[in-house]
């Protein structure tokens, strides 16, 4: 059942995850305006206030407002995690589809590589990564991307495996129906279900990969900001500013746990089963 | 009666046995101090790779001479040295009947032996710090000569850290591949045991020359402290000693605790190579001196600790020279009248802000600081890692205008030579004029107990803060928290030393 955003909204969990990600990104295009400050501009006569009027969230250790920062913070943050998600989708769905169809050869080689990536831990590959291209967030989701695109190619390959072994596919092929034609109208209605899913929870924790680096240090391009990037700065000036850590640390929370909600719901709505039958695995593992 | 006599007579004894008992381990465990410090690079001098391992390598190795508070050299392993006439040998007197921990006599032999290996062991770290030493002979157990390239009177200075640590030769010629995690030396500690990247556990030497002024029995250095629970790790007594900021100096206050404010060698700087565009007019580079707000950058990022200054070296320092005080105090109209006059309109002129991970604060008030006087400038944060930063700044040269620092050395003109010699680490120009390199040779023929030495010394530091690009911001005390119970630190410019300091029985101040 390929998903639809009615049936997503019926859903209780999903009704409130879907609007959550849009208040979010919202945030993320129109958060800038929504500024009462211009969130780089430092007032040292303002430096690690509390909450108050002027700044509803207090102001950093530079002087600058929280708020602003954290609207501001939202569109590069969810634009990294988005881009790695893009990456590894393109990375993961192409090959994923190809493997089923390009022989053994093409299969193994990928089946290999993509072992390869899962042996890779995150941060360190994405932190070699900057150090190898420079340090950007761009490169660092890049390398994310590519380590979460096994994730797209298991559930591709998993959902590709018994169409294109069916008997309407054969029958479509024996009618003279192209492998395009086979991929986009009989393969690809399969699968989409299992990587819109494999999409919502990638998101989430690529979001969360997002914040780790950018909390480390690494991708980030200052005055810019983040949330991550946010919060290791809290946390640095947490005897002044105790609350501080809270809002971009509820954001990250809340923004992935409306992913994982709306993964959720997405399987639970599309009948995606979250266990493929031991035949089915053994074959697409294989 | 007589039978609960004695019954009460053998429970007083025992009662006053096991307080004795309870005294004398209280005794022992409070002579225990649990220090928070990064742990070396190596702990073998010759392979130990930053700076800032003094403090911990010198805790288990003696050093031919010794700094004092003040950062002049005095009597470590040598009680005393001679020069000869023209200045190109200088003989060592040991103390007599020293010791390594290993139980190997410490003689001119193995100071020979030791020093050395650092001039020729093929990974040594310190070849470029004893290239001014030729030889080394052993005239008698107690007399060791140096014999030297060139007339230099800086030795005592250079071999009061690192470079003229001594390492038992019985160790390193057994394995010298042991002397990085199990160290050999004569210093006021025996190493215990060591686990890399977590903590190592040091004994007094009561063989130690100096044995007399370490009370602590027993130190245990713990790495990897988070700096945002170090406070916490001091009030629950899981450490005594920790390192904070200037930032964290009202917290640690306000959770009952001790805090020593050490004035240190350790000064930033920013890193101006004039080779790149377009920092090749020297007219943009003198004009970001000006544009700079030393003191903004100390109150915001180190709670106002620190002084500004304009030379690589602390006030009250042999090197500090009073006459550049005021060298290039900040003034943002001075400094876009001379951007002005180089030809850039304000918004015209771009450079990029280089800068490690836990200097972006720094380095997003620069920014600001630039902008105000018309430069556009961009931050480029390196990745942590312990070759990055030498990649990008360092060995790769990439950076125009890099914040960094430098944690000071023992010789005032080794000091020198890393900030503005020609072949500087932090030089990353390498270029210097021929009056300051005629500078540094001077002060290096000028014996550390003529008269002139302060004056030809100072001449110098004037010389390379004009003829460099790059420019000092201000000192950077080490800031230490402490539990009460340990007593107050001694203040010693180049390091953190132990002697004299006492550790009370918990939850009683020393």
């Amino acid at each position: 059942m390929r998903p639809r955003v009615s049936t997503v909204l019926r859903h209780r969990i999903g009704a409130v995850s879907v609007t959550f990600l849009v208040l979010v990104a919202l945030l993320a295009v129109f958060g800038p305006l929504l500024a009462p400050y211009d969130p780089l501009q430092q007032n040292q006569d303002a430096l690690l206030q509390g909450p108050s009027a002027q700044h509803l969230l207090g102001t950093d250790n530079l002087g600058r407002d929280e708020l602003s920062r954290l609207l501001a913070g939202s569109r590069l943050s969810l634009l990294a995690a988005l881009e790695a998600v893009v990456v590894g989708l393109v990375l993961g769905t192409v090959p994923g589809l190809l493997s089923v169809y390009l022989g053994r050869a093409f299969e193994w080689t990928t089946l290999r590589v993509m072992d390869a990536f899962v042996t890779l831990p995150f941060l360190v590959f994405a932190v070699a990564m900057t150090a190898l291209l420079g340090n950007g967030l761009t490169q660092a989701m890049l390398a994310v991307g590519i380590l979460v695109s096994p994730a797209f190619y298991r559930v591709t390959r998993a959902a590709a495996f018994p169409v294109a072994g069916s008997q309407y596919v054969e029958a479509a092929r024996l009618t003279g129906a192209s492998a395009w034609f086979v991929l986009r109208r009989h393969v690809w209605p399969k699968v989409l279900p299992a990587v819109a899913v494999t999409t919502a929870t990638t998101l989430g924790s690529s979001l969360v990969i997002v914040s780790s680096l950018t909390f480390l240090g690494i991708g980030i391009r200052p005055p810019e900001p983040t949330w991550g990037g946010m919060l290791a700065t809290s946390l640095e000036y947490l005897f002044p500013r105790p609350t501080a850590p809270l809002a971009p640390a509820l954001l990250v929370i809340l923004t992935v746990g409306a992913c994982n909600g709306l993964a959720d719901t997405l399987r639970d709505v599309t009948g995606v089963s979250a266990r493929s039958s031991r035949k089915e695995k053994v074959r697409a593992a294989a | 009666m007589s039978r609960l006599i004695r019954l009460a007579a053998a429970l007083a004894v025992l009662v006053v046995t096991l307080a004795g008992c309870a005294g004398a381990n209280a005794g022992a465990s409070s002579q225990t101090l649990k220090w928070g410090f990064n742990l070396p690079t190596s702990w073998d001098p010759v392979t130990s790779s930053t700076g800032n391992d003094i403090n911990t390598i010198s805790l288990v190795y003696a050093s031919l001479t010794q700094l004092d508070e003040k950062g002049t050299a005095g009597p470590g392993l040598a009680e005393s040295w001679t020069y000869n006439a023209d200045g190109t040998a200088v003989t060592f007197v040991l103390r007599p009947g020293l010791t390594f921990t290993d139980g190997t006599p410490l003689d001119a032999d193995a100071v020979r032996q030791s020093l050395l290996r650092g001039k020729t062991q093929e990974n040594s770290l310190l070849k470029d710090q004893l290239a001014t030493i030729s030889d080394v002979t052993a005239d008698d157990p107690t007399h060791v000569t140096l014999h030297l390239a060139a007339p230099d009177y800086q030795v005592p200075n250079l071999l009061a850290g690192k470079t003229g640590a001594i390492v038992s030769p019985a160790a390193f010629t057994k394995d010298p591949g042991a002397i990085p995690t199990a160290p050999v030396g004569a210093g006021p500690f025996k190493f215990e045991s060591f686990v890399p990247e977590s903590k190592a556990t040091l004994v007094k030497n009561p063989d130690y020359w100096d044995a007399g002024d370490v009370e602590i029995e027993r130190l245990e250095l713990t790495a990897g402290t988070d700096p945002t629970s170090v406070i916490a790790a001091v009030q629950s007594g899981a450490l005594d000693v920790a390192t904070i900021t200037g930032r964290q100096v009202e917290q640690a206050k306000a959770a009952g605790l001790e805090v020593d404010v050490v004035d240190s060698f350790t000064v930033n700087q920013v890193d101006v190579h004039s080779g790149l565009a377009p920092l090749t007019d020297r007219r943009v580079v003198d004009a970001l001196k000006y544009a700079v707000d030393r003191q903004a950058i100390l109150d915001v990022t180190n709670g106002g600790i620190g002084n500004v200054t304009y030379q690589p070296f602390p006030q009250g320092y042999v090197a500090y020279n009073k006459a550049l005080d005021q060298a290039y105090a900040y003034d943002p109209a001075k400094a876009k009248a001379m951007l002005a006059a180089a030809g850039y309109a304000p918004g015209s002129l771009s450079l990029t802000v280089t800068v490690n991970s836990v200097a972006q604060s720094t380095a997003e008030l620069v920014q600001q600081q630039l902008q105000a006087v018309g430069v556009n400038a961009t931050i480029k944060v390196v990745p942590p890692g312990s070759s990055t930063w030498q990649q990008e700044v360092y060995l790769g040269r990439k950076a125009q205008f890099a914040l960094d620092g430098t944690v000071g050395r023992e010789s005032p003109v080794q000091n020198l030579g890393v900030v503005y010699g020609p072949q500087g680490l932090m030089n990353t120009s390498k270029e210097a004029s021929p009056e300051f390199l005629a500078a540094l040779d001077e002060v290096r023929r000028t014996p550390l107990d003529d008269p002139r030495y302060p004056e030809v010394l100072q001449n110098a530091v004037k010389l390379g803060v004009e003829m460099s690009p790059s420019f000092s911001l201000g000192t950077s005390p080490r800031i230490a928290v402490r539990n009460p119970r340990v007593s107050p630190l001694p203040h010693f410019l180049s390091q953190y030393r132990w002697e004299g300091v006492t550790v009370a029985a918990p939850g009683s101040r020393a």
